[in-house]
């Protein structure tokens, strides 16, 4: 369906050259929830947004190739790109505050969705259109609340608003950044399980980045960590929950306060991400692993593979390593 | 109710300073009235004609008598042309609003069109040209600016004439007025169309920087739909609302002009009747800027509070029933129906 | 609970935000907790359950429409007992904000800012200087003297925080209330901060009301806990209970709602 291969992307700045996504490959089958993980300012929204081709112009796509069906998207322009928006893949976004524009009614917002698509369709098929797109993401008494503002509505309501407009074209792929972090907690289950049954009925093939790996356990059929702009490890959610592989994953697990529980401290990792404007040598992670080797300073780990579906960017998965016991192995036991 | 009693102390109190202000600055009142013949007064003549003016009197006793005939709506008569003030005004006012209204729609609508226009090219060749050259030319003085406009095209080149309204004898011929108006034009517009164009140029990509943008570009729709159809949309009430208040302003840059081009309008009014101490035309002048000021601000405050977003949580209130609902976790009962539950 | 334990006593309070003459918002509606002397008290609830407003009547930032709250044995919203005891009032109370960005003055220098409290109570400071003073409690909060004179916008999200922190502790306070402390901050600075927070508490032994909407470091950093829901204070009940066996149903809700990081348990909560 998707496939990403090597794609670097950097935005070019008066600070210098910032490399916010490395050589990043991934696959995204038809039907399929990819979780994409990781701290803020890994890189993981200018993935998705790099794909969609919605960076401003200070980013460039260095290299890497991005298909969809087979066909080789990197090159597409603005017209092309446009053509594609809505219909093959889709956004939705972290704040449903802000991604909606204010003085436009809702209705009218998903209106124009569906139009862009079906230029030529009537009034009434284009009403009958939005009450059942407004009625699929669960918005009750649509033809009384399609007039409304939103800032009549609550946050829930508004993400519900921002996915009737990014389903309006019944897109291939839909890229979710973080739309669930700045609800409530109640709201957020009640979005994910929305989220979960659209992708099951229409059959979208989904992206879905977030920093909470709660959501990542609730939605995802495959995860992919990232750090530092790259993919350090990806894999079914069953593999990465219960068999992770990178010192890095091993890192976020160790960080739920689930993990702390009865002792004195959270964990954290230590010390800060790097910036992106020349990245170390090495691995990026190599100066906050508690398990870093020697290697790691040197020269960038590959990816490992673990299994067919399971790969990891390590040098403790060479067979020269050390064998390390997995500090979390004990957590699901 | 209030702000009309808060705009008529305003009123009364512009009145009584410029009325003391106008009559501390030095000069002779009687030279505008009398003209050269004042050089050959003797005292008695000179005590006879301030006395018949109204001069002799303490200034407070002189400002109750003139609030006194203002309201029998006589605002007294002008000292130069000796004429009823308003009258004198009458006959300028029209130059005027022809020269401030077309001025300001003129800047209104090419303001628009140009911000638009940087907007859409933002940070290109042309954007950056026109950013540049638009600070340098808004620095300009008018004044100066006018000079060198009249130098080239009506000295030099002879294309436009140099000053009036019309040529002596052709009144009537709207032709001709327009001929007249056109350098005089130029400068209004020319002088304040980048601020207004800047200003727009920068709200609407503040706009286009905002999230729903993002949403909308990822819905497929065009970039002129975006910015038409959402950005300039958002922008629009507070456009209109700063336009309001700067009504006086861009009036006020015309008084200047008026007086480089020696177009008989109220700039020019002004100008002569605060030189020649022509007291009573400079205050009601003065009076009628002030009114406008106020007036164009209260224009403003309005648009303001229409879009003003607490204006907006009122109505959010009004339809409390159908957001309680919305908020409330399906299914789930009013706290209210459930006891608390406290342990300790 | 004994008398002389208690050292914040909230009877019945209520708060209503006029919005016109005719409408008006129940903020908050007749809540009434207690917290004892070095006891860290959680309140929980969604955006707009009023937990926010509870903080401010405890400041006395707004001043309630119903209800009393009773500081040390003083009523906080009496203005002629407010008046009477204000300096313990000010100094022994402290507030941190949720946003250190906002809530910290740009113009004033990291130093000037720890120090600002002692310097409007005229207090001498007991480690000679204020800024030897500041120095001190920057040192506290996991900070270096580098920073002492740089500018808000100078520090990160979680550096302003520590900053807001240490203005906080400078007084030496008795009650420290934190609204929503950590919210703004990335998960991984979450974490540093609220195991600052527990290390400072163990240290100092001042009464902590931590205002939240994240269950996970409620359960983690507190003692006991309120729920709160539309206004109302629907349950209180010491941590491990109320996570072990909520009694209402909100508060099993609320539980129920928060994603496990476990694939195989999320799966059959979806089915």
């Amino acid at each position: 369906m998707l496939e990403v291969k090597n794609l670097s992307v950097s935005f070019y700045t008066p600070k210098g050259e910032v490399e916010a996504v490395r050589n990043v490959s991934f696959t995204l089958k038809a039907g399929e929830v990819l979780a994409v993980v990781g701290e803020s300012g890994c890189g993981k929204s200018v993935l998705c947004k790099s794909i969609m081709k919605l960076l401003p112009s200070s980013a460039k796509i260095k290299s890497g190739s991005i298909c969809i069906n087979g066909v080789d998207i990197t090159g597409y322009g603005e017209q092309e790109m446009r053509k594609m928006r809505g219909k093959i893949f889709s956004m939705i976004f972290q704040d449903p505050m802000t991604a909606l524009n204010p003085t436009m009614p809702v209705g009218a917002q998903i209106a124009e969705a569906v139009k862009v698509h079906r230029p030529r369709i009537s009034k009434a098929e284009l009403k009958c259109q939005v009450i059942e797109l407004m009625a699929l993401v669960g918005i009750d008494r649509p033809e009384e609340r399609m007039k409304l503002y939103p800032y009549h509505f609550s946050g829930g309501m508004r993400q519900r608003s921002v996915m009737a407009i990014a389903l309006a074209g019944y897109p291939d792929i839909l890229f979710a950044d973080e739309p669930t972090t700045a609800l409530d907690v109640t709201i957020q289950g009640q979005i994910l399980d929305l989220l979960r049954d659209i992708q099951r009925r229409l059959k979208t093939a989904t992206v879905f980045v977030t920093h909470d790996l709660g959501v990542v356990a609730r939605v995802a059929d495959r995860v992919a960590v990232m750090y530092a702009g790259k993919i350090v490890e990806i894999g079914t959610a069953d593999e990465i929950f219960y068999d992770p592989r990178h010192p890095y994953t091993w890192g976020l697990m160790r960080s739920l306060p689930a993990f702390s529980k009865g002792k004195d401290t959270l964990y954290t990792i230590p010390g800060m991400p790097p910036t992106m404007i020349n990245p170390p040598k090495g691995d990026a992670f190599a100066c906050r692993n508690e398990y870093a080797l020697a290697i790691d300073y040197e020269e960038e780990p590959p990816m490992f593979r673990v299994t067919d579906t399971h790969y990891a960017a390590t040098w403790l998965l060479d067979e020269r390593a050390p064998k390390i016991e997995s500090p979390v192995a004990g957590l699901y036991r | 109710m209030r702000r009309f009693l808060t705009f008529l102390i305003s009123i009364f109190l512009l009145s009584a300073v410029v009325f003391y202000m106008s009559r501390l600055a030095p000069g002779d009142p009687l030279v505008s009235y009398y003209g050269d013949r004042v050089e050959k007064m003797s005292p008695a003549e000179r005590e006879w004609a301030e006395e018949k003016l109204g001069l002799d009197d303490p200034l407070s006793i002189q400002y109750i008598r003139w609030l006194e005939n203002v309201f029998h709506g006589d605002f007294g008569i002008s000292y130069k042309y000796k004429m009823d003030v308003l009258e004198v005004i009458r006959g300028r006012i029209g130059n005027t609003l022809i020269l401030g209204g077309v001025g300001f729609l003129l800047i209104f609508v090419f303001s628009l069109l140009l911000g638009i226009f940087c907007a859409w090219h933002e940070d290109r060749m042309i954007d950056r040209v026109i950013c540049k050259a638009g600070t340098i030319i808004s620095c300009i003085p008018e004044f100066w600016l006018s000079l060198v406009l009249i130098l080239v095209f009506s000295v030099n080149l002879q294309w436009l004439p140099s000053g009036g309204a019309y040529t002596i004898g052709r009144e009537g011929d709207a032709g001709d007025r327009i001929w007249h108006l056109i350098l005089p034009m130029i400068i209004v517009v020319i002088n304040h169309l980048w601020y207004y164009a800047y200003m727009i140029r920068n709200k609407l990509l503040e706009e286009v920087r905002a999230d729903y943008v993002l949403l909308a570009r990822s819905k497929g729709l065009k970039k002129r739909n975006i910015m038409f159809r959402h950005c300039l949309q958002n922008i629009i009430p507070s456009y209109l609302s700063i336009m309001a208040i700067s009504v006086p302003h861009i009036l006020g840059g015309t008084y200047i002009i008026e007086t480089v081009f020696s177009y008989p309008g109220l700039g020019t009014l002004s100008y002569e009747s605060a030189r020649y101490q022509d007291y009573n035309l400079l205050m009601v002048l003065c009076i009628m800027s002030g009114i406008l000021v106020i007036v164009c601000n209260m224009i403003a405050q309005t648009i303001n509070e229409r879009i003003d977003p607490r204006v907006k949580m009122n109505e959010l209130v009004c339809t409390m029933d159908i957001t309680s609902e919305i908020t409330g976790v399906a299914g789930m009962p009013d706290a209210a129906d459930t006891a608390e539950v406290t342990r300790v | 609970m004994k008398e002389e334990e208690i050292l914040l006593d909230v009877q019945h309070l209520s708060h209503i935000f006029p919005i016109t003459r005719k409408i008006s918002v129940r903020a908050v509606d007749d809540v009434s907790f207690k917290i004892r002397r070095g006891e860290i008290f959680g309140l929980v609830g969604e955006s707009g359950s009023g937990k926010s407003t509870v903080a401010r009547c405890v400041m006395n930032i707004y001043k309630p429409s119903g209800g009393r709250i009773i500081y040390k044995g003083v009523d906080v919203c009496d203005s002629r007992q407010f008046r009477k005891n204000k300096r313990m009032l000010q100094t022994t109370r402290q507030i941190i904000f949720q946003d250190s960005d906002s809530s910290l003055d740009q113009r004033m220098k990291v130093c000037d800012i720890i120090s600002e409290p002692m310097r409007i109570q005229h207090m001498t400071p007991p480690r000679g200087t204020m800024r030897a003073e500041a120095e001190f409690q920057m040192h506290y909060v996991g900070l270096n003297a580098d920073y002492l004179d740089k500018y808000p916008s100078e520090l990160s999200g979680g550096q302003r925080q520590r900053v807001a922190i240490a203005r906080a502790l400078v007084m030496e306070p008795e009650l420290l209330v934190a609204d929503e402390p950590v919210a703004a901050l990335d998960v991984s600075i979450q974490a540093q901060i609220v195991n600052l927070f527990r290390h400072l508490q163990k240290e100092h032994g001042f009464s902590f009301l931590f205002i939240a909407h994240d269950l996970a470091m409620v359960e983690f950093l507190c003692d006991r806990v309120g729920v709160m829901y539309r206004g109302k204070l629907v349950e209180t009940a010491p941590v491990k209970e109320l996570f072990a066996n909520p009694k209402h149903p909100y508060t099993k809700r609320l539980l129920s709602a928060i994603p496990i990081p476990n694939p195989r348990i999320e799966r059959q909560k979806g089915l």
